[in-house]
C-alpha cells in the first residue's frame, strides 16, 4: 500500500457520549491528584520546616485563586473516588448494561459536583 | 501514540458542492467524505443537495441514490443492505454503525458521513482494515481440539446460551474504530471486535484451548488498554457489549491461576 493513504479523522468527527466523557475525565483527575499529593508534600514538608512562616500558605488559601485551587481539588478527588467506584462494580462484571452505565456515568459526574459543594462548606464549618 | 491532529495529507479540505437538478422541495444536505488515491489531492468533503421526496429511510440509500444519480464516482462497501454482512459500516452523525440500519430520520441537520475512525483511507468511504483481519487472525478463532470426534459435537443448552450475545457479532468493525484506545494503540492493542471474539473461544464449552487462548491474551498491550470507554457497546450496530466480553475475560484471568 502507498504511505500516501490519509488517515480518517477520529477524535475531531467522534461524538462524545457519558461514558467517554467520564472516562477522559478520570484520567485527567487522575493526573490532577498525583500532582496535588507532590503538593501536599511540599506542604507538609514546609509547615515542619518554616512553620512560622505558614502565613504564606494561609494566605494563598484565602485568596481567590487559593479558593478556586481547593475547590478544584475536592472536585477531583470527589471525582475521582466515584469514578472509581463505578469501576470497582465494572471489576466484578456489574453495571455494563448500556442503560445502567449511562446512569451510573451522569451519577458520577453530578454526584461529584454535590459532594465538592458539601465538603467545601462543611470544611469551612458553613454546614 | 496518542496524536489528536491529523497528519498533514489528512487535513479536510471543502469540497465540491452538488445542487439539486430535481426541483425538490425537500431537499437535506449530506456531507461526504471523499478521497480518490489516484489524484495527489487531500481528503475532501462534498455536499450533495438530496431529494428526500423519492428516498427510502436509510443512509445507505442516501449513498446509493448520490451513486446512481448524481456521482458514480463515489465508493463504498455495501452487500447485503439488512444488517448481517457488515460491510457498510461508517461514521454517520458522529457515531459508528451500519449505513443500511441507521435511518436517516434520526439525524438531525445535515448528514455527515466518514469513513470509519482512524483507519488509512483507500478510497472515499472505505477504510483499510487489515491489522484488525490479522488481529482477528492470532486469537484463532476456530474450535480447537485434541482429537477427532466421532460423532456430532454437542453442548448443552446452558454452555449454548453463553454464547448468545457473541456468535452475533458481525465484524463490521464499528467498535473497534470508535475506541479511543485502539485509536492510540491500533498496532499492538486487539481492540473491542478481536477480544469479542477472543472470549466467544474462551468461553465456548465445547474448545480444549481455553488455558493457552487465556494466556495469549493476558497481555498489558493486548488486552489491558481497555479502560472501559465503552464507545464499543455504543456503537454496536447489533447491539452486542464487548465492554462486557472484554471485563469478562480480565475477570477470569483476575479469578484463575494461570
Amino acid at each position: 500500500m502507498k504511505n500516501n493513504n490519509p488517515l480518517s479523522p477520529h477524535i475531531q468527527i467522534y461524538n462524545w457520549h457519558v461514558s467517554s466523557l467520564v472516562s477522559i475525565s478520570h484520567r485527567i483527575s487522575g493526573v490532577i491528584n498525583y500532582l496535588f499529593f507532590i503538593f501536599l508534600c511540599i506542604w507538609i514538608s514546609f509547615v515542619f520546616l518554616f512553620g512560622q512562616h505558614y502565613n504564606l500558605f494561609a494566605d494563598f488559601f484565602n485568596s481567590i485563586f487559593g479558593k478556586f485551587f481547593v475547590i478544584s481539588i475536592i472536585w477531583s478527588f470527589s471525582f475521582q473516588i466515584l469514578s472509581e467506584i463505578r469501576h470497582l462494580f465494572w471489576d466484578l462484571g456489574y453495571g455494563f448494561d448500556l442503560k445502567i452505565s449511562n446512569i451510573t456515568g451522569l451519577c458520577v459526574i453530578f454526584g461529584s459536583f454535590i459532594s465538592t459543594v458539601l465538603i467545601y462548606f462543611i470544611g469551612r464549618g458553613i454546614i | 501514540m496518542v496524536q489528536i491532529n491529523l497528519p498533514e495529507n489528512s487535513k479536510i479540505q471543502k469540497g465540491k458542492y452538488y445542487k439539486d437538478k430535481t426541483g425538490s422541495k425537500n431537499l437535506r444536505k449530506v456531507n461526504v467524505y471523499r478521497w480518490d488515491p489516484s489524484t495527489d489531492e487531500k481528503p475532501r468533503i462534498d455536499t450533495y443537495e438530496i431529494d428526500m421526496d423519492n428516498c427510502p429511510s436509510k443512509v445507505l440509500d442516501i449513498l446509493n441514490k448520490i451513486k446512481n444519480e448524481i456521482d458514480p464516482s463515489l465508493a463504498y462497501r455495501r452487500s447485503c443492505a439488512h444488517g448481517v454482512c457488515g460491510s457498510c459500516a461508517m461514521n454517520m452523525d458522529g457515531k459508528n454503525g451500519l449505513a443500511c440500519t441507521k435511518s436517516h430520520a434520526e439525524i438531525k441537520g445535515d448528514i455527515n458521513i466518514y469513513p470509519l475512525p482512524h483507519l488509512k483511507v483507500l478510497k472515499d468511504l472505505i477504510g483499510d482494515l487489515s491489522t484488525l483481519y490479522k488481529q482477528y487472525e492470532s486469537v484463532q478463532p476456530w474450535l480447537k481440539t485434541s482429537k477427532k470426534p466421532e460423532k456430532e459435537n454437542l453442548q448443552s443448552r446452558e454452555d449454548r446460551s453463553k454464547l448468545d450475545g457473541l456468535y452475533e457479532c458481525i465484524m463490521c468493525a464499528c467498535c473497534s474504530t470508535s475506541c479511543p484506545s485502539y485509536w492510540w494503540n491500533g498496532d499492538k492493542y486487539l481492540g473491542p471486535a478481536v477480544l469479542l471474539q477472543a472470549y466467544r473461544w474462551i468461553i465456548d464449552s465445547r474448545d480444549e484451548d481455553r488455558k493457552e487462548r487465556l494466556k495469549k491474551v493476558a497481555d498489558e498491550l493486548k488486552l489491558y488498554r481497555c479502560h472501559t470507554i465503552m464507545n464499543c457497546t455504543n456503537a454496536c450496530p447489533k447491539g452486542l457489549n464487548p465492554a462486557k466480553a472484554i471485563a469478562e475475560i480480565k475477570k477470569m484471568l483476575a479469578t484463575s491461576n494461570i
